[in-house]
């Protein structure tokens, strides 16, 4: 305990300091939401990488392998195929104009600040939700790590993350995922070898894996509908989830984009494969866990040396933390930027918009905390719970994001009703529809049926707003918007 | 290859062949 004490006091340290020493360059409200909107390849990618490897990768992705098998490891090519289409295709048009916020985008292409009202609104509903899935997962390693009831984890572990997230904004939240992306390859990467030592060697994995569960080499433990749409799921995530779009703005150039963009692609899918070998690991040495979650805790505590156990304790405690801080800019970000300054006080004074700014992220930070504190939204499986937010986002942004800056047509009012409709009819499979299918396909096709429709039966957008994503002539000239 | 052999392997050389793909794609883009 006292080792483990040890790294995570060593790893909160540094954390803490790079958020303060952020401070000193979080001058102008660019610098706090999009880091200066200057960040080179290196942690531009980094950033990237580490928000999209969260719990969800550590405990549930490791989860969903220990109980439904490899089958669920093919979802995975999803990733590196989203990511080239992002790097190909999207960033090159949705980047001609510099934004602060995903919302502030959907204002200039759509002309309409009711519906950037709109769209921060459902970005800070369904963020709210994944932030408190992730919250429970801190809980959970608070309680291994320092013995913690899990309630006590969670309140430790929010707190941690607002502490240096409200002071430094999206220039601490860069650079301390940087720092957490090391500790996450670091304790994956030391972690393996010796997990399948413990099994006996890579030569019989294959062997024991297959006497300790027979179906996990088997296809159709998971239904095939449901694996191609967890594909799409994925794929549609990676593309128009905020807190990745986001990292678009914050990166220089294009070419940046495209390196940084590629080097997160490798780094996320190596981890991605590391965590599935350890799973298989976790099914030969844990055959009987009552839920899956539990596999990567039970490996870092009783399979690995303390100090090594403490370190993947940190990585999955860093996969956490660089995602959720991300997700509090995201959040934070629409309620004082997009609702709150756009529709509220235009106004405001940068002193007063500093701290709005500021107080958002307490507020969406503290909300689910709050929640899980009065016991809404406890026990789902973390993983089912990032399917969820990633369907929800892709059903309601897909569309206007990639249909925006593709399709010259597209008006506000298809926007509007494509955010809506993807939103509603997602929730609404996800509750009433069946489970061979993820809830993200039936949103995306009605929300592409509304885009289009709805967009045609409107009058077009008028020239102003779309000449910047599809005239070529005007260089992009770094102008913020 | 069957069974775990290709379901296993498989997916680690799929991930490669795609990271290969993207990483030609960016040298032609900027050559």
């Amino acid at each position: 305990m006292t080792v483990q004490t040890g790294v995570f006091a060593a790893y909160f340290v540094v954390v803490f300091a790079i958020g303060w020493i952020s401070l000193r360059r979080t001058a102008s409200d660019e610098d706090y939401w999009i880091a200066g909107g200057d960040l080179g390849w290196f942690v531009g990618g980094a950033t990237l990488a580490a928000t999209h490897t969260s719990a969800g990768t550590f405990v549930g992705t490791i989860g969903v392998m220990y109980t439904a098998g490899w089958s669920f490891g093919w979802v995975l090519l999803s990733i590196p195929l989203a990511y080239w289409f992002v790097a190909a295709v999207l960033a090159p048009r949705f980047t001609r104009v510099r934004q602060l916020t995903l919302p502030a985008f959907i204002e200039a292409r759509y002309y309409s600040k009711r519906v950037r009202g709109l769209a921060a609104a459902i970005v800070l509903v369904a963020t709210v939700v994944y932030i408190q899935a992730q919250i429970v997962a801190g809980g959970l390693v608070a309680n291994i790590v320092f013995g913690l009831p899990v309630q006590q984890g969670m309140v430790l572990f929010t707190l941690v993350l607002l502490a240096y997230t409200v002071v430094g904004g999206m220039v601490a939240v860069v650079y301390t995922d940087a720092f957490q992306l090391v500790v996450m390859c670091l304790g994956a990467a030391l972690a393996l070898p010796l997990t399948v030592r413990q099994v006996d060697g890579w030569g019989r994995l294959f062997e024991l894996v297959e006497s300790a569960q027979p179906t996990v080499f088997a296809w159709g433990t998971l239904p095939a509908t449901l694996l191609f749409t967890m594909g799409l799921a994925f794929f549609l995530g990676s593309v128009a989830t905020p807190e990745k779009l986001i990292r678009l703005y914050a990166m220089k150039d294009m070419p940046t984009i495209r390196r940084g963009v590629f080097f997160a692609v490798v780094v996320v899918t190596c981890l991605n494969l590391t965590v599935f070998l350890m799973a298989l690991g976790a099914i030969v040495l844990f055959p009987n866990l009552p839920t899956g979650d539990l596999a990567m805790p039970m490996v870092a505590t009783a399979v690995l040396p303390p100090a090594l156990g403490a370190m993947m304790l940190a990585a999955i405690t860093a996969a956490m933390m660089s995602t959720v801080d991300s997700l509090l800019i995201v959040a934070g970000s629409a309620l004082s930027v997009d609702l709150y300054q756009n529709l509220v006080d235009p106004d405001a004074s940068p002193r007063r918009r500093a701290w709005v700014d500021r107080t958002g992220i307490v507020v969406v930070g503290l909300v689910p905390l709050v929640l899980l504190l009065s016991g809404v939204g406890e026990g789902e499986l973390v993983q089912f719970i990032v399917l969820l937010f990633t369907a929800l986002m892709a059903a309601s942004f897909a569309l206007p994001v990639v249909g925006g800056v593709l399709w010259r047509r597209a008006t506000r009012e298809g926007a509007a009703s494509a955010m809506v409709g993807g939103v509603l009819s997602t929730f609404a499979w996800e509750v009433f529809g069946s489970e061979a299918i993820d809830p993200v396909l039936p949103g995306i096709i009605v929300s592409a049926v509304l885009f289009v429709g709805v967009s045609l039966a409107t009058p077009p957008p008028p020239a102003a707003a779309v000449a910047p994503y599809f005239e070529r002539d005007p260089k992009p000239d770094g102008s913020r918007g | 290859m069957n069974g775990p052999g290709f379901i296993f392997w498989g997916l680690f050389a799929a991930c490669g062949l795609i990271l290969v793909g993207y990483a030609l794609w960016m040298w032609w883009t900027e050559r």
